[in-house]
């Protein structure tokens, strides 16, 4: 029997249920007398716990005040803030000079200036800005930070750094307004049509070595006083650190990772060696190891100080740790994209650097920033080892004459601090994730 | 319809006369391989001349991807020779490297890069392997588009487009880098029916301009009208070689008689 549909079915609205919010709370919180009555039961549990925060952390809270004493006489069931407030500089900045605290926020906005390019749309050579991010912008950063002398190689490198950072602000305004790059935008310049890319990549460089001579002369004029590492801490400490450890995780993670899958054994041995050495040790271990057994195994009279001492401990441990996140992320690639890579004439490293870590490194993003967030929590771990980070300046309110006893408020402040800090990773990696993705299939 | 084909077997058989003369492009000197223990390839000889089509069918198992894989050194023999466009094939990279410059390559799952734009998967070799400045590059992939019919997919994902839509585009991005020779592997047979046919034609339309193709297929229509040789394969062997109306009227080997009466 042979059927021949002839009349075409229209679409019909979806069921309520699927579409209003009524709907919705009646299929999903009533749809039973048992789901009814885990309903009320939670709402019951959401409401006292939420009202127990809200009456102590705000309505009896207590916002100004000299001394923890004067807290209790104003209110002594609520949270005393006035000791958190009264210490913020000292939580966000540590011992760092007052009249100095500039510097750091300055390399905090040039760090800014750097990575919003990263956002914008219709700018072109993310990339290498994201590189320039991660290679010049330390000494940029080192140099204000910590000041002092200049050798002639931070001389070269901190001109380097400006000047890069100088370009990549010009080329992202240009990018933003003409969706052009910066050469492409010197060559509409002239008047002469179609310049070829050799031409435009001439200029740009001639550009690149006039403003790199000028800057370099004015940066000899620059001088900002030292300030040692022993005054750096609350949350710049802790960011610096785990800046630095989240900076170099990436790269360090991927050359461990295709060490370990390489074909040549002794990379192979050492990298897995390296990986496995180190994540098969807890971080506080890695920490006093490095600040103090690494300093004996140095020549004699060679100090290092114990704070560049634990940033390269944070970078080794995060490194083995990214390898493997890396490694996985390796394996989800089937092996036809090496097979069409090579068939196309590509070598090792531009079908890894082409093919292969694009994909990669998309289906590993809510890995790698798990992982940045967990470098950034496990920072915090310097302060058993004697730095002032943010969680050792929110430890020390307790111990000040004035707020003796102090603890819980600080550490809730900590908390929401490194809740924002860490939601925000999150939620960015997620729209990364979104943006990124070409499996649309249709 | 038969009057065309007829046709095309006489044309056939005239490149297959011009064929026989040409330069030998590719040779296999009693080839060997094994994946561990099992014996994949057994002695094999092969030459194949410049220009001409062939076509290799066999049971699965039977090692003929594995053959032609070990052309551009995809999968490495253990003894033997095989000789590439004069290039001897073994340990030297660059060698390697060089062969697979000459050496198209389309696969059964088309092996596009998903996270490149279709233009940016064809321009991927040239601009990276040839050189080629980006705005020449993008010229030579539109015009591959063009002759693959499917121009105004160029800034789509491969995700977005069909089966077939995608192993043409995998057939103009192994085009673009200009090679001597094209290898099948399978390239119909993970096809819904209706697009087979799309990437068949393509495959005709390159067989007419000369180009030396070996193609691992089922397709025998394909093999009849185009092939200037049809090679049976079984258990790692090449059981019977011929040129395709003996080899489809007239087999000689019991094998080959098996096979096709199985799939025909």
């Amino acid at each position: 029997m042979a059927t021949i549909k002839t009349m075409k079915k229209n679409a019909v609205t979806a069921p309520l249920s699927e579409i209003s919010v009524l709907g919705w709370i009646r299929k999903n919180l009533f749809s039973s007398v048992l789901n009814t009555l885990l309903t009320f039961v939670t709402v019951y549990i959401i409401y006292t716990t939420l009202k127990g925060v809200w009456s102590w952390g705000i309505v009896d809270a207590v916002w100004v005040a000299e001394n923890r004493r004067e807290c209790f006489a104003i209110n002594v069931d609520g949270a005393c803030w006035a000791g958190v407030i009264a210490w913020l500089d000292n939580i966000f900045y540590g011992r760092y000079p007052r009249e100095e605290l500039w510097r750091i926020n300055l390399g905090i906005f040039f760090l800014f200036m750097w990575m919003v390019p990263l956002w914008l749309p219709r700018v072109k050579a993310k990339i290498s800005i994201g590189m320039t991010t991660v290679f010049l912008y330390p000494f940029l950063g080192g140099y204000l930070f910590a000041g002092g002398e200049k050798g002639i190689f931070m001389q070269v490198m901190l001109t380097a750094a400006v000047v890069c950072l100088l370009v990549n602000t010009i080329h992202s305004i240009i990018g933003v307004f003409s969706g052009r790059s910066l050469p492409e935008f010197f060559a509409s310049l002239s008047n002469k049509k179609n310049i070829c890319e050799k031409t435009q990549r001439n200029i740009f460089f001639g550009f690149l070595a006039i403003l790199f001579v000028l800057i370099y002369v004015w940066q000899m004029s620059w001088n900002v006083e030292r300030v040692p590492w022993t005054k750096w801490g609350g949350l710049f400490l802790t960011l610096v650190i785990a800046g630095i450890g989240i900076a170099s995780a990436l790269p360090g993670g991927i050359v461990l990772a295709l060490g370990r899958r390489s074909r040549m054994p002794v990379i192979r041995v050492f990298s897995t060696a390296f990986i496995e050495l180190f994540r098969s040790v807890p971080i506080i271990t890695v920490l006093f190891m490095a600040t103090t057994m690494f300093p004996l195994f140095m020549p004699q009279g060679f100090v290092l100080n114990k704070l560049v001492q634990v940033i390269i401990a944070v970078c080794l441990f995060n490194a083995a740790y990214m390898a493997e996140t890396v490694r996985g992320g390796l394996q989800t690639i089937p092996q036809g994209q090496f097979e069409g890579a090579h068939t196309i004439g590509l070598g090792y490293w531009q079908t890894m650097g082409l093919v292969v870590m694009p994909q990669a490194l998309k289906h590993m993003i809510p890995n790698i920033v798990g992982n940045f967030i967990t470098v950034l929590k496990d920072t915090t771990l310097v302060s058993i080892i004697g730095l002032f980070d943010v969680l050792g300046m929110l430890r020390s309110i307790g111990k000040d004459l004035p707020w003796l006893g102090l603890h819980i408020e600080p550490l809730v402040f900590g908390a929401i601090l490194f809740f924002l800090i860490c939601f925000t990773m999150s939620k960015y990696s997620r729209h990364l994730e979104a943006k990124l993705s070409t499996n649309h299939h249709n | 319809m038969a009057q065309t084909n007829t046709q095309k077997t006489e044309k056939n058989r005239e490149q297959l006369v011009s064929a026989a003369s040409g330069e030998i492009i590719i040779e296999f000197v009693k080839v060997n391989k094994w994946y561990g223990d099992f014996h994949v390839l057994k002695d094999i000889d092969l030459d194949v001349h410049k220009g001409e089509r062939i076509v290799v069918c066999g049971p699965s198992g039977s090692g003929k991807s594995t053959l032609i894989r070990c052309i551009n050194n995809l999968e490495e023999h253990q003894s033997g020779s095989i000789v590439v466009d004069g290039i001897t094939l073994n340990r030297n990279l660059k060698n390697i490297d060089h062969i697979r410059t000459e050496v198209g390559m389309v696969f059964q799952n088309f092996n596009l890069f998903p996270h490149l734009t279709i233009i940016e998967n064809l321009t991927l070799g040239p601009i990276w392997t040839r050189k080629m400045p980006k705005v020449d590059a993008n010229d030579l992939a539109m015009k591959y588009l063009e002759r693959v019919k499917i121009p105004e997919q160029a800034d789509k994902f491969p995700g977005q487009l069909s089966g077939g839509q995608q192993q043409r585009v995998a057939i103009a991005r192994s085009l673009c880098m200009n090679p001597k020779i094209m290898l099948f592997d399978e390239p119909t047979s993970a096809l819904d029916p209706e697009m087979i046919k799309e990437v068949l034609e393509v495959m005709i339309e390159l067989a007419d301009t000369g180009m030396t193709m070996i193609v691992v297929t089922h397709e025998m229509g394909f093999a009849e009208t185009v092939a200037d040789r049809v090679i049976l394969m079984d258990q790692g062997q090449i059981v019977e070689e011929n040129e395709p109306g003996e080899f489809f009227n007239n087999p000689q080997h019991e094998r080959t008689k098996l096979f096709l009466s199985q799939i025909l």
